[in-house]
């Protein structure tokens, strides 16, 4: 009995601190902090420091790394994320990011494009593409 | 002052030409269809028997007034330009499809967008979303700050602009444009047209992690020889004839006539206020002025106030609002003729009439990605004797797709 609890805590940390990274082209040197990842996927900044544009990404709700991201990152659920855009979609102020369903996808896409900004489970990242953030 | 209503024949030319922009442009542009709903049961009941707004219903449940659907097409032509319409019913109207928005944008830059044709005009912080439910957590926004004025949707030309100031951004849009329309007035309870020139309004949001710090003016000239001839006038000719027969002249007469009448007037509309949400408790506060200046027109200082805890995917909101009138006389000085005084402050008075305070609970629910109940309890009083004490209970869903 103990043992199984054991297990289950073990389990759900590793759920609860499963990595997310925050991902771009392999040419791309700018430095990214957490506050600014926020911005880009909120719609607030446009560019990257070196002033090239920044095309947002996410992973549908369904997937796992997108509820750390919203929660993390931009420190809202997913209710209050779609609240947020609904005042910026139906005022013409802004749209959200396009959505992806899985992580290999995300991966897919950023590793072709130099404007992409995205981010997908850690364990999952491979050498076509650059983790410029990890929490 | 008054709330506005549709006049439901407006600028085709526009609709038109943003439909042509969303349906024949090249077959690779992308088409995006977004959408908002409120499906509303909402029961009202008065002491004096007469609804607290128009389009309620006194002293039974009806899922008309506060129902709405919308759909929102946004087709990207490339390089920066966009076309958006919303088709909007709501029950109020029997759910008949106008064209709310229809305009075009071009992003000039990362900062600004320049945005023509037929869109929201953000009269107050939330008046450009007032009618999207899910953006908020009320069942409807406060009716002292958001009284349903119609002048929300005008034609004119908007830049918005969006800036990154450290830690902190700064959201502001400068828009001209018009507005014609049926206007109410509580003093007669009674649409009339009337019309807004050369609208002038600018507004900022100071934002950060968990804190906006907002405020904004709306400015205008009004067309009103339609509710100055079946309105104001009217209510004054009882007191011109008294006084004429007590020796008033034809010149003091059409000098009341110019003073108390609104046509030609300026209007000004301000707003100000803050929003906090920090570790699940929300705080917003707004207060809004308004008046067309020098005229019979009562001014307005409204406000609300709400106090928000956030459970999870549960919203508990407390609030109090209130919407008052002063009577202001100034617009008299100078008027020798004690019955044309006395007929010109009645005027005032009478638009003064209408004032109403209260305290609404509203709890929303995220029962679905999309979707959130909402539950809401408003007990207010409103000082026409044929509105008196009233309460508001609500019940519904507010969605988003």
């Amino acid at each position: 009995m103990k043992k199984t609890l054991l297990l289950s805590a073990l389990l759900l940390s590793q759920l609860a601190f499963a990595e997310v990274a925050v991902i771009v082209h392999p040419s791309n040197n700018n430095a990214l902090d957490e506050a600014t990842v926020a911005k880009i996927f909120l719609g607030r900044e446009k560019s990257f420091a070196d002033g090239k544009s920044v095309v947002p990404v996410s992973l549908s709700e369904t997937a796992s790394a997108s509820s750390a991201f919203n929660d993390t990152v931009l420190k809202k659920s997913s209710s209050q994320l779609k609240a947020y855009w609904s005042k910026l979609v139906f005022t013409g102020k802004g749209t959200p990011p396009k959505e992806i369903t899985s992580d290999e996808e995300m991966i897919k896409l950023v590793a072709t494009n130099p404007s992409l900004i995205g981010y997908v489970d850690a364990s999952k990242v491979d050498a076509s593409v650059k983790v410029a953030l990890k929490f | 002052m008054k709330t506005f209503k549709l006049p439901g024949k407006r600028k085709l030319l526009i609709t038109s030409a943003v439909f042509a922009a969303l349906f024949s442009q090249p077959l690779l542009a992308e088409v995006k269809l977004n959408g908002f709903a409120s499906i509303r049961g909402t029961s009202v009941s008065t002491d004096g028997g007469l609804e607290p707004f128009p389009g309620f219903e006194e002293g039974e449940l009806s899922f008309k007034p506060e129902s709405l659907f919308a759909i929102q097409a946004q087709a990207d032509l490339g390089e920066g330009l966009s076309a958006t319409v919303q088709l909007f019913g709501e029950g109020r109207n029997d759910f008949d499809i106008e064209a709310r928005w229809a305009y075009l944008s071009y992003q000039l830059n990362d900062s600004h967008r320049v945005s023509a044709g037929r869109f929201a005009n953000p009269i107050f912080h939330q008046s450009e979303y007032e009618k999207v439910g899910y953006a908020h957590n009320f069942s409807r926004l406060p009716k002292a700050v958001y009284i349903d004025f119609e002048f929300s949707t005008i034609e004119g030309i908007a830049l918005d602009s969006q800036f990154n100031l450290g830690d902190y951004s700064l959201a502001t849009k400068v828009l001209y444009g018009g507005w014609s329309g049926e206007a109410f007035s509580a003093v007669t309870n009674n649409f009339v047209d009337f019309g807004m020139d050369n609208i002038f309004s600018a507004n900022a949001t100071l934002a950060g992690d968990w804190w906006q710090l907002f405020g904004g003016i709306f400015a205008t000239e009004i067309d009103g020889a339609s509710i100055d001839n079946s309105t104001i006038f009217p209510l004054a000719a009882q007191g011109i004839a008294m006084a004429q027969n007590m020796g008033a002249t034809g010149a003091q007469v059409n000098d009341l006539k110019s003073r108390i009448g609104w046509d030609g007037k300026d209007a000004f509309y301000w707003f100000s206020g803050f929003a906090i949400d920090y570790n699940n408790w929300l705080l917003d506060f707004e207060y809004v002025d308004y008046v067309v200046k020098d005229s019979t027109d009562a001014p307005n200082q409204s406000w609300y106030l709400a106090l928000g805890r956030r459970f999870d995917n549960v919203v508990v909101t407390l609030h109090t609002e209130d919407y008052a009138q002063d009577t202001d006389h100034d617009f008299l000085n100078g008027v020798a003729h004690p019955v044309l005084l006395a007929t010109g402050k009645g005027i005032n008075n009478a638009f003064a009439q209408r004032e109403f305070d209260g305290v609404g609970l509203s709890v929303r629910y995220d029962f679905h990605p999309s979707a959130a109940i909402k539950l809401d309890y408003f007990n207010g009083s409103d000082t026409r004797p044929a509105v008196g004490d009233y309460e508001i209970l609500s019940f519904g869903v507010d969605l988003v797709f």
